[in-house]
């Protein structure tokens, strides 16, 4: 059985060309595309385990897919963060480094919410940034202080998930 | 140290997990009474997953404030991360469709790609949005979806070119020139002179509609005699020549006021010309392509206006994302 480094080098040679063609098309950028391509073989190197790819190209592209969400994600993040510090009034408006801080503390809680249905999304969010009441997120939203209950309880069993069985 | 080895092992089941949540939910309710404290600790004793799930639950919990309470008071936390997964959401879906659907798909997602008469005109629009401008001679231009316009004045000419899209055009009465100059319209199909009142403009693939609401438009064509059309008339013009169209389904000029009006129109032609207000796929099944409609529509949320329509004829509506949206009859 070849090696770990043998296999990955194999796979590098073979499809490095083909992936960074295939992030172009995605993010249609060369530089951010040549990134990508080079952090979804470093994730490789860092799982540790043999390789023994029957569709390479597949898995390739899931690990990248991830990689270009992540990167979306944290350019949508950033972009919308931008809009609404651009409505507070100056007085109120962040220290350079303590934007960085929060930055980093949104990207986290943003990623940790991915795949949460929007209005899961929303009752939660609505709770945990704003602290209303299930009564004052269900007017909100138009919905029943039952349906807030049941999207809150969702959000966590999904963070339950990601925490306790990744 | 042999507790926590136990915790680790244990693996709740996704009810219990459930139970743990709701009990969490149920003591945080502030008006929560001692009775349900109570009764929270017999299910906790009930059983060791119980006890487990609880564990993880509150301490997920207490991570989760924690997170959530590093936030800076009144930080603009919820709507950026409100708005930008959605931003996300369409993103990942549009790019999503792309990827699967390779042939099919290149004719409309070429449309996201601004083209180079958008670049380069003067005046221009995307999917879904319609604008005004006023220019120096007092002409008015109103531009439809997706539209680029370019302009072109001299001492001799008023000339507005249509790179692509739909325009209407209010003729201004040029009073600052010395000199009389005619109010020109240019298009792939033809030239169009202004000579009083309102006009639409409308490019389409293989030939442009003239419709005049009000006042009167030379359609000025190569090698053959110009013709005057009407109010109320339409003309469909390709590069050979002009002819008179028929009385049209849809109101020619309802989009300046921000609406589709229809008079006994087909779906199938009526889903087509809603599509040019909105990304994506619109269509529907052949065998309700036919059914006719009446009606005065509002575009300013074409998923609004979708909706309306199960109201009317008997059809239903399928979103396979937000983006690609199939109509079919009633089941």
């Amino acid at each position: 059985m070849p090696s770990f480094n043998a296999t990955l080098r194999v796979l590098y040679s073979d499809h490095h060309g083909w992936l960074n063609g295939w992030l172009r098309s995605k993010l249609g950028n060369a530089a951010d595309a040549a990134d990508l391509a080079q952090d979804t073989f470093v994730r490789l190197l860092n799982r540790n385990e043999l390789l023994e790819l029957k569709a390479p190209r597949a898995f390739l592209r899931t690990v990248a897919r991830g990689l270009v969400i992540d990167h979306w994600r944290r350019e949508e993040l950033e972009r919308a963060y931008l809009e609404a510090l651009a409505h507070l009034p100056a007085q109120q408006a962040p220290s350079p480094e303590s934007r960085e801080l929060v930055f980093e503390l949104l990207e986290s809680i943003a990623r940790m919410l991915d795949g949460l249905k929007p209005r899961v999304r929303r009752a939660f969010l609505l709770a945990q940034c704003e602290g209303l009441t299930h009564k004052q997120i269900a007017e909100r939203m138009e919905i029943s202080v039952r349906s807030v209950e049941r999207y809150v309880a969702d959000a966590l069993y999904h963070c339950y998930l990601l925490r306790y069985q990744a | 140290m042999s507790q926590s080895l136990v915790l680790e092992r244990r693996q709740p089941s996704p009810a219990v997990v459930r139970q743990a949540i709701e009990w969490l939910m149920r003591l945080n309710n502030p008006t929560a009474s001692a009775r349900v404290l109570q009764r929270c600790e017999q299910w906790r004793a009930a059983h060791p997953d119980h006890e487990c799930a609880w564990q993880r639950v509150l301490s997920l919990n207490t991570d989760l404030n924690n997170r959530f309470q590093a936030l800076p008071a009144g930080s603009p936390a919820f709507d950026a991360l409100e708005t930008s997964a959605q931003r996300l959401g369409r993103r990942q879906a549009l790019k999503l469709l792309s990827g699967l659907l390779v042939m099919g798909s290149s004719a409309w997602v070429a449309r996201d790609v601004l083209p180079w008469q958008q670049w380069s005109a003067d005046f221009a629009t995307n999917v879904g949005q319609h604008s005004g401008f006023a220019l120096a001679d007092g002409t008015r231009l109103r531009l439809n979806t997706d539209t680029a316009v370019s302009q072109d004045f001299t001492a001799q000419q008023r000339l507005i070119k249509l790179g692509k899209g739909e325009i209407l055009v209010t003729c201004g009465a040029d009073a600052q020139s010395p000199t009389p100059r005619p109010l020109l319209v240019s298009c792939s199909h033809g030239m169009f002179e202004g000579l009083s009142g309102r006009f639409v403009v409308r490019q389409e693939g293989g030939h442009t509609r003239l419709s005049v609401t009000d006042g009167r438009v030379l359609i000025r064509l190569p090698g053959a005699s110009s013709i005057i059309a009407q109010a109320g008339q339409s003309y469909r013009v390709t590069q050979q020549h002009a002819e008179i169209m028929p009385e049209l389904d849809m109101d020619p000029g309802a989009w300046a006021d921000g609406l589709i009006v229809t008079r006994n129109m087909r779906l199938g032609d009526f889903l087509a010309e809603v599509s040019r207000y909105r990304h994506g796929y619109l269509g529907c099944t052949q065998e309700i392509a036919r059914l006719r409609l009446s009606g005065v529509f509002r575009l300013e949320d074409t998923d609004k206006l979708l909706a309306i329509l199960p109201q009317t004829l008997p059809v239903q509506l399928r979103y396979r994302t937000r983006w690609w949206v199939t109509l079919q009859r009633n089941a």
